[in-house]
């Protein structure tokens, strides 16, 4: 049941944009010092994110990202969804023919799972990250 | 986040298993029939299955495969677990090893809070809960 790396990596990269100061961007250089990522992954990263306005792009030699909206409209989900190609743990979710799937219980449970994961990753934004972060941090000051 | 091919091929196997429980026990070809799956793939997973103590194979000419125990005893997780190693939507940190603060963060409250969330939901299931109920099955019947 692993997320990608792809998936993985681009919740990294959000959410260290999320840190970011209102109108601030970082050089894909900035992100990759924190999140250890090479310049040409993070851009392959951004490609299906900037398709649904989740990251935006300055372009030129002094150009960077930023993040498309505030964080506390951007769920873990939305980043997930844009940047793996589907959630369904199995493929009789999306819609393959199957001539049991009215009296299938098993379907039944993997619809159950699915949409469990859905409601989760869907409630958790990258504000909400960006404070437990903090929290975090504290934790280990004291 | 995808189950494999095998996790499903076996839950689907033992579910099968566990519809035709009556019978003193089922031949891989008959399952390979009805669940439209490669009778040589169902011999790998009853291998794994079998070793796990889930199955138990019959002897002989028609000889096949039986539920080793109860279907009210055989949990979803615990099959998947098997076939799948583990479910963690995350590699598992190996000790020692410390992570920077943003995987840190994304482990703790997104990684950990799904590993959860699915072991919740599949932890629920029994084999006997997942096989069709008689009146679905003859609904199925009628659909033909």
């Amino acid at each position: 049941m692993r997320i990608s790396t792809k998936g993985r990596y681009s919740l990294e990269a959000l959410l260290y944009l999320a840190f970011l100061p209102p109108n601030e961007y970082a050089s894909l250089r900035q992100i990759g010092e924190s999140t250890e990522l090479s310049d040409g992954y993070l851009e392959q990263l951004f490609i299906p994110l900037r398709g649904v306005d989740i990251v935006r792009g300055i372009r030129g030699p002094r150009g960077g990202y930023f993040l498309g909206k505030p964080p506390a409209e951007i769920s873990v989900g939305d980043i997930l969804r844009a940047a793996e190609s589907s959630l369904e743990p199995v493929e009789c979710l999306t819609g393959a023919p199957c001539p049991r799937v009215d009296s299938c219980q098993r379907r039944l449970a993997w619809k159950e799972l699915y949409l469990a994961i859905n409601n989760l990753i869907d409630g958790i934004t990258l504000e909400d990250l960006v404070q437990s972060c903090e929290a975090m941090d504290r934790e280990y000051v004291i | 986040m995808k189950i494999s091919t095998r996790g499903q091929y076996g839950l689907q196997l033992l579910v099968d298993l566990t519809e035709h429980a009556s019978e003193s026990h089922v031949t891989l070809a008959s399952v390979g029939q009805r669940q439209d799956i490669s009778v040589r793939y169902l011999e790998q997973v009853a291998v794994i299955l079998r070793r796990s103590g889930f199955i138990r194979s019959v002897k002989g000419a028609s000889g096949g495969y039986a539920l080793a125990r109860p279907a009210e005893e055989i949990m979803m997780k615990d099959v998947l677990q098997c076939l799948e190693g583990d479910l963690l939507v995350a590699e598992p940190l190996p000790p020692g090893v410390q992570e920077n603060r943003l995987r840190m963060c994304l482990r703790r409250m997104v990684y950990d809070k799904l590993d959860l969330c699915i072991a919740g939901v599949i932890g629920k299931y029994t084999l006997a809960a997942l096989a069709a109920s008689p009146n679905a099955d003859r609904d199925f019947m009628y659909f033909i």
